[in-house]
Order: structure tokens, then sequence, then C-alpha cells
């Protein structure tokens, strides 16, 4: 059990901690979701006193771990790390990697150490790679031998910070896989992540952070589908929907695909929708609509329904009337209309952006 | 894997016609800088001396140079390093003539010299030398002692003797003299060592009609000896430091010198004479197989110069091992230091680095341990110690800063100490960055260990010197050594290479990982 009790982290410039309160129970799984910057990383760092704290307490099962004097080392024993940048030991092989900390640190033998990282490279799915060096693994395997290599000391607590937003996202999927089968073992964890279906599928408990501090705690369910603060509700809000602004033909359009790209992962679109939005987006506003519109500005929106299983899109632009059927470039239509299952334009002179078009995209039927 | 063979052959093909390709062009450079000198007229008399068209060499540090710029106002004045340059000098037409004691010049002709010859005519007074004293030594009555010894010996006749035995002649022979039985008294001398016929090498002894007279006056005075040979530039410091008590060095009586130092009552007279270029003389380039058995086997010279291997090896592995053991220490005090600690570590660094390591080298010996015994190998093996400390502590900063600061947080996170952390995981991925520019420095070192003769330290450069002025052959002792210094940077780099693949924990062996483990498969 881990008590937060006022705790403080003051840098020069900035103070992402200002007052955190509160009780982590043994065997809770919880997620830290929050606009950047608002002290996620910092707040599971502070707990295994990578970053000092500069206020408050931290009280591990009885113990202050703040106090001054306390072995640092000790605390950190019993709890793991997972980083999102991995972290392994690039001089090391990867069972040398999960060996080491418990024959240097718990004065296990070698064969013990061996005989516990082998039968671990097994639960993460990587037996055989025992002899590979860090560097010869994929992002996604890498991840894996790093929480092989937390396990390996067996802590209480394991900490999890972004620990698949390194990773491409074809190998997303294998390192929350492993996470899961480590959220039924009872052992607690924290994990800072914004992928919500996954979130709510392992979670019992959601913090959503800001104004230097945990600002709502509650069920998945309750933080995604009703949240109660008003902040709250605005991140779940651009979570679920994505808003885009393109207001000239120099628009980054790379940057926006990327915008797609990240709303996908967190909602958990399927890859085949996410590359019809894509699609999508591209041939509406790079070859329908910026070509003619010059210097008028689209807004668009992403959302996606885990529900209905539905992503609508919508274009939305001002100025005179514009169908993109009758731009003449009936090439991009035509790519265009084979991605989306739905399409319509109106041109409604009561609102401020008068064109409006709607899609609704393809949804895979195989997936 | 074979590709990548392959492109190393290629790598280390193309480095070698780079090699081939470079020496091509020096050796270019230096034929056509040799056969490009021009042509003068011949210099007959001394009066043809004072004109700007004439460049005149003179040693540094010795006394003619006064004497030409105050003879020859109009001519050119080059200071030359030391005899052997200056000879090779006048016989290639780079100065058209040398001003220095006839003397010397004489036995360097009778001893084998070719292509230059000395005017008849000398210039300005005779010159007398003496024996200069230190004005620190804590000899007692020193210089009143060896001023009645140089009285004696020249009344009785043995001054002249001696100059019959040594001056004008060649392959003289020091007679037998005795050590005192039983000396109440210590006297260490300064001498050079590369002055023919006043004080040389033969062989691996110091000979001579100063090192003879310094015999006889330890056995007049009941004292033992001790030589300890300097440059002419180390020299007269080394007795201002009273690291020496005495100089019998064939030193002239100057002025200008007795404001430093004081001399004795004269022990020999020379002329000042002129060496010009012989037009008639053949090719002075030599044949190579004269020239090696004059430097190496000649007098068993070969000895010369393992002693000056063992020392120019004694001070780089001294250096290289000191230097080490400085350079971690301080990195791991400062490692996470205040800010004292730090700005101590970048002070030492900012002076080791910004100084010439020669100048540091004379401070530390003529200064900082001018009152000690300390020999001057050991205070060398210090400066190159401090100086390789200072790279080695630079050289790991870098190394260790290129480690990825999440390397240490996932350590600290597994439950790793600081130091555990550092020791374990940190210096082992560090070293693959930092063993290159080790060796380079280490390389370096060898060869700037080549200044200690400044200290009076015989290293592998300074007995080429000696050699070089007994042989009078300007290139090839310089070749020979350049050569062994290839051979000792080449043995050490093996070494090293050794060590590298040794620290690389990538290039391990997959049985040597898991010895002692039962596997299951």
């Amino acid at each position: 059990m881990i008590e937060l009790v006022h705790l403080e982290k003051k840098y020069e410039q900035t103070t992402p901690l200002k007052d955190v309160n509160t009780v982590i129970n043994d065997g809770d799984v919880i997620s830290i979701i929050g606009p950047s910057g608002t002290g996620k990383s910092t707040l599971i760092r502070c707990i295994n006193l990578l970053d000092r704290p500069t206020g408050g307490k931290i009280i591990l099962n009885g113990e202050e771990i703040t106090a001054p004097g306390y072995p640092v080392e000790k605390a950190r024993r019993k709890m793991g790390m997972v980083f999102q940048s991995f972290n392994l030991f690039g001089h090391l092989t990867v069972i040398e990697n999960l060996m080491a900390a418990p024959m240097d640190i718990l004065r296990k033998s070698k064969q013990e150490a061996y005989d516990t990282g082998v039968e671990l490279l097994k639960r993460v799915g990587l037996s055989g790679r025992e002899l590979r060096y860090p560097h010869q693994l994929s992002g996604g395997q890498k991840q894996r031998v790093a929480i092989a290599r937390t396990l390996a000391m067996d802590p209480e607590i394991i900490l999890f910070d972004e620990p698949t937003s390194a990773l491409d996202p074809g190998m997303v999927g294998e390192v929350q896989s492993v996470i899961r089968d480590l959220s039924q073992t009872g052992k607690t964890l924290m994990i800072v992540t914004h992928e919500m279906s996954f979130a709510r599928a392992i979670c019992n408990r959601v913090f959503y952070m800001d104004q230097g501090g945990i600002y709502e705690d509650g069920s998945p369910e309750q933080i995604f589908d009703d949240p109660k603060g008003e902040l709250t509700r605005r991140f779940i809000r651009k979570l679920k929907l994505l808003e885009l602004e393109i207001d000239s033909t120099e628009f980054d359009f790379a940057l926006a695909s990327g915008e797609i790209d990240k709303y996908c992962l967190q909602n958990d679109v399927p890859p085949r929708t996410k590359y019809r939005i894509r699609l999508a987006f591209e041939e509406l506003v790079q070859q329908l609509l910026m070509p003619v519109l010059k210097r008028t500005a689209v807004h668009v929106t992403v959302e996606y329904s885990p529900v209905e299983m539905q992503t609508r899109v919508t274009a939305s632009y001002g100025g005179e009337r514009f169908d993109p059927a009758e731009g003449g470039n009936d090439l991009s239509y035509n790519v265009l209309k084979s991605s989306v299952e739905d399409l319509s334009y109106e041109y409604d002179l009561n609102e401020e952006k008068s064109n409006i078009v709607n899609l609704v995209i393809k949804e895979s039927k195989d997936m | 894997m074979k590709a990548l063979k392959a492109n190393c052959r290629i790598a280390k093909m193309n480095r070698r016609i780079k090699y081939a390709a470079l020496l091509v062009v020096l050796i270019a450079l230096a034929l056509s800088l040799s056969t490009c000198a021009n042509k003068k007229e011949a210099i007959t008399s001394v009066s043809q001396l004072n004109d700007p068209n004439i460049t005149i060499g003179v040693a540094q540090d010795t006394a003619e140079g006064k004497l030409v710029e105050k003879d020859y106002p109009k001519a050119n004045i080059q200071y030359i390093r030391g005899e052997v340059e200056a000879y090779t000098s006048v016989s290639q037409g780079k100065i058209d003539a040398f001003i220095f004691n006839k003397v010397t010049m004489q036995t360097a002709m009778v001893n084998g010299l070719t292509g230059v010859r000395i005017l008849d005519e000398s210039v300005g007074e005779p010159v007398y030398s003496g024996v200069a004293f230190s004005p620190v030594t804590k000899v007692p009555d020193l210089e009143n002692s060896v001023n009645a010894f140089v009285d004696e010996l020249t009344a009785d006749g043995t001054l002249d003797e001696m100059t019959k035995r040594w001056i004008g002649t060649a392959d003289a022979k020091m007679p037998n003299i005795p050590k005192p039985s039983n000396p109440q008294k210590h006297v260490v001398i300064g001498t050079t060592g590369a002055n023919m016929p006043y004080t040389y090498y033969s062989g691996t002894d110091l000979t001579g009609y100063d090192i003879e007279l310094a015999y006889r006056f330890a056995l007049w005075f009941d004292a033992s000896i001790e030589f300890k040979v300097y440059d002419y530039s180390g020299i007269v410091p080394a007795a201002q430091s009273g690291d020496i008590d005495c100089i019998f060095a064939n030193m002239f009586i100057t002025p200008e010198r007795q404001e430093a130092l004081h001399f004795s009552h004269p022990t020999s007279k020379s002329d000042i004479g002129v060496m010009v270029k012989d037009d008639s003389a053949a090719n002075p380039i030599g044949n190579i197989r004269n020239s090696f058995y004059k430097t190496f086997v000649r007098e068993g010279r070969y000895r010369l110069f393992i002693k000056g291997i063992g020392m120019t090896l004694l001070i780089t592995i001294l250096a290289v091992l000191c230097g080490s053991i400085l350079g971690f220490s301080i990195f791991m005090a400062c490692r996470r230091g205040n800010r004292i600690a730090n700005g101590f570590a970048r002070t030492f660094n900012w002076l080791m680095n910004g100084m010439p390591i020669v100048v540091l080298l004379m401070i530390l010996y003529y200064i900082v341990f001018a009152s000690t015994d300390i020999p001057g190998s050991i205070v060398a093996a210090l400066a190159f110690t401090l100086t390789f400390g200072a790279e080695v502590y630079s050289m790991l900063r870098t190394a260790v800063g290129t480690i990825d600061i999440g390397q240490t947080e996932a350590a600290y996170t597994l439950g790793y100490t600081d130091l555990k952390a550092f020791f374990r995981h940190i210096l082992p991925q560090a070293m693959p960055h930092f063993m290159p520019p080790y060796k380079a420095a280490l390389v370096n070192l060898v060869k700037a260990t080549s200044i200690v003769g400044y200290v009076g330290v015989q290293d592998l450069t300074k007995v080429a010197d000696i050699v070089r002025s007994r042989t009078y052959e300007a290139f090839f002792p310089l070749i020979a050594i350049a050569v062994i210094y290839f051979i000792l940077a080449g043995i050490l780099v093996f070494f090293i290479d050794r060590l590298m693949n040794k620290l690389d924990p990538t290039k391990r062996k997959a049985e040597d990982i898991l010895k002692g483990v039962r596997t299951h498969d």
C-alpha cells in the first residue's frame, strides 16, 4: 500500500505536482491520464524516488520512504519500473539483463537467476532469445524484456512510464498483452497511458491528472463515460474527438497524419479503418478542398464510436457554396467515395462555416 | 561478415596506398630542396663574411653568437640547435658559414666529417674555457679547490699533456685514472656529452678532455663524482637550481655567463674558427650500411639505444599507469561532485592542457623539485602523469557522457546503488567509447616523451643526439629513432587493442556468458 500525503515536486521553472493525496491499495491497477505537462511521469518517478519530492510524504507499507536517511535502494527494490525508452543494458545479453540485478542485489546464485530468467522470458513470449543483445531486438521485444527484467526482482509494485508510446503501432499489442497478463497476478500496477480501451480492459482505477494533482480519481467507466470534473470532460472529449484546423495550402499534412495515428491508437481504431480515415482526409482536404479554397480555413473532426464501430469525419468551411463533387477533380473524388460508406454535402447559411461535408468511413468486415 | 572483412582489407590497402603516396611526396620534397641550394662564390677569407648576402650559423646558447653580432653586423645570423645540424647545414649550403670553437670543428673533421672545410684564419680573440660553479652548491670550498687544482695542473704541464692527447686527434683514449679509495665528499658534475673532444660518449661511457679533468679532480679532491648530462640550453638552469655542483663541459668564459655563474681559472684555450662548404667534396649522403655501422655497431652504440628505449618506455609506462589512475580518481571524485570538486578538476584540466608539456617539465624540474634529489626521469614521468591524467579525465567524462541517463535510472529502479550501477552497467558501456581516444593519446604520449632531454634524461631522442654528435650523421640516427618510435607505438597499440577486445562486453563468447550454468536445452 502506498500513501501519498501532500506530495509536492517543484522545479525552478515549474511545479508539476502541487499537492497530491491518495492511497494506492495492493492489487490496484491504475491508469494515469491527463494532458502533457501535468506531472503524470513526475508522479511515478517521485513514487520510486528517481525524482526526489520537494515536499510531502510517501508512505510505503507503513514506512515513510521520503524520510531523510531512509535507504532509497530498499524502497526501490519493492518497486519496478518500465520506461518509455526501454533502457535495457546494452552491454548485456537478454538473459544477463534479467540475471544481473537478482545476482548483484538479491545475491541469488547464477543458476537460480538463470532459471528465473528463462521462466520469465517464456512468460513474455521470448524463449530462445536469451543470448541476443538488446540492439538485435524490435521495440516491442525490448519492452517485453524490460518488463521481464523488472519481474525478475519480484517487485510488489510496477510503474509503467508510457510503455508503448515509443513503439511502432504494430508492436503496441504484444506489449499490452504482456501487461494485461500481469494485471491478473495481483501486483499493483500504475501505468501512464492514453489508450482508453486498454485502460478500460485492465484497470480498476483511472487518475486524471491536471492542475498539479489528481484532479479526478475513479473507475474507468466513470472517467471515460461520465466524467464529473469540467477539465476531465474536456480532456476525454478531446481523446474521443479529433479536431484539426487546416488554414492554408502550406499546412503540415504529415503532422495531421500523425495526429490521426495517435487518435486511432488511443481509441483502439482497427488498422484498416485508420488507413481509410487517413486516405479520406488526404483526398478530401488536401486534394479537393485546399487547392480551391486556398486561404479559407477548414475545420475537420474525426470521431470513432467503439459501440457502433463507426467513424464519422466532418469538414466544414466558410465562403461561397462549394461542393467538392463539382470541383473538377474526379479522380480524387472517386478515391474518396471508394473509402467511405456515406458522403453528404450541405450548405447552411445559418452556420458560421456554411459548407459542411459529412463522411462515414467504411468499416472492415473482417476485423 | 565476409563483406566486412573485405571492406576492412580494402580500407587497409587504401591506407597503405595513402602512406606510400605520402612517403613519395616527402622524399621528392627532400630531394628537390637538397638540390636547389644556390651557387655562391666560395668563401676563402673571414673578410668576406660581413655581407648582407651571407648567412652565418652559430650554435644556440653558446658564446659565439655575441661575437658574430659584433664583428659581422651586416651578415644574417641563424641560431642552430646543435653542432651536427650546423655541419650539415654548411655542407648543404643552407648557411654559408658556421662560427664555432675551432678545436671542436677540427676534431670533427679528423673523425670523418666531410663536405666542409675550416678556414685557416680565426675570428676574434682566442677564448678561454673553464669550470663553472653552481651558486648554491653545498660542496664546501669547491670553487677555490678547483682553482688550486687547475693552477697545479697548468704549472706541472698536465694540461699541455692532456691537450696533446685530446685535441686534433682521432681515437683518443682516456688514461687510467684511479678513483679515490675512500672519498669523503660527493660532487655532481654537469656535462653535455655531445662536444668532441671535450665531453662525448665512447660507447656508453663519457669521455673527453673535460671528463679526464673531472676524474683527475675527483682524485685530487678525494671526492666521488657523478655525471649528469644536459643540453647546452638546460645545463645553466641546472647549475643555477643546484641540481649539479659544477659544469665540466668546456664552457667559454664570457662576461655574460659570469653574471650567472662563477668560473674557474681557464682550463683550456681555443680559437674561434669558421667552417664553410667544401665544393670539391663528394655528395655528403653516404651509404646506408656505413651509416648503420657507425650509428649502431661502432663502440657498441646499440647499448646506448637500448638504454634510451628503456628510459622512454619507463617514462611512458609509468605515465600511462599513474596517469590513468590519476585521471580515473579525479573523474570518480568529481562524478557526483559539488561545485568545488568540479572547479578543481576543471582548473587542473585547464592548466595541464593549456601549458606546453616542456614548460611544465621545466617548472617541475627546475622550480618545484629543484632542491630535491629526485632524478629527472621520475620528474619527467610525473609531468607526463599529470598531463596524461588530465587527458584521461576528459576522455572519461566524454565517454561516460555518451551513455544515456536512462541506463543509470534503470539500474536505480532495480535497486542498484549509484556506485554499483556505475561500475556494473555504465562504465562497461562507456569503455568502447573511451578506448579509441585513449589509444591515440597513448601513441601521442610515447612521442611526446622525446622532450625529456631538457631535464637531463637520456631517452631515445637524447641518445640519438649523442650518437649524432659522434658520427656527424644528421639523418640516419633520426630516421632510425623514428622507426623505433613507430615500433614502440605499434607494440603499445597491439596490447591496447587486445585489452579493448577483452573489455568489450559484446565480444564475449556465448559459452563464457553462461559459464557454470546448467541450461535446459
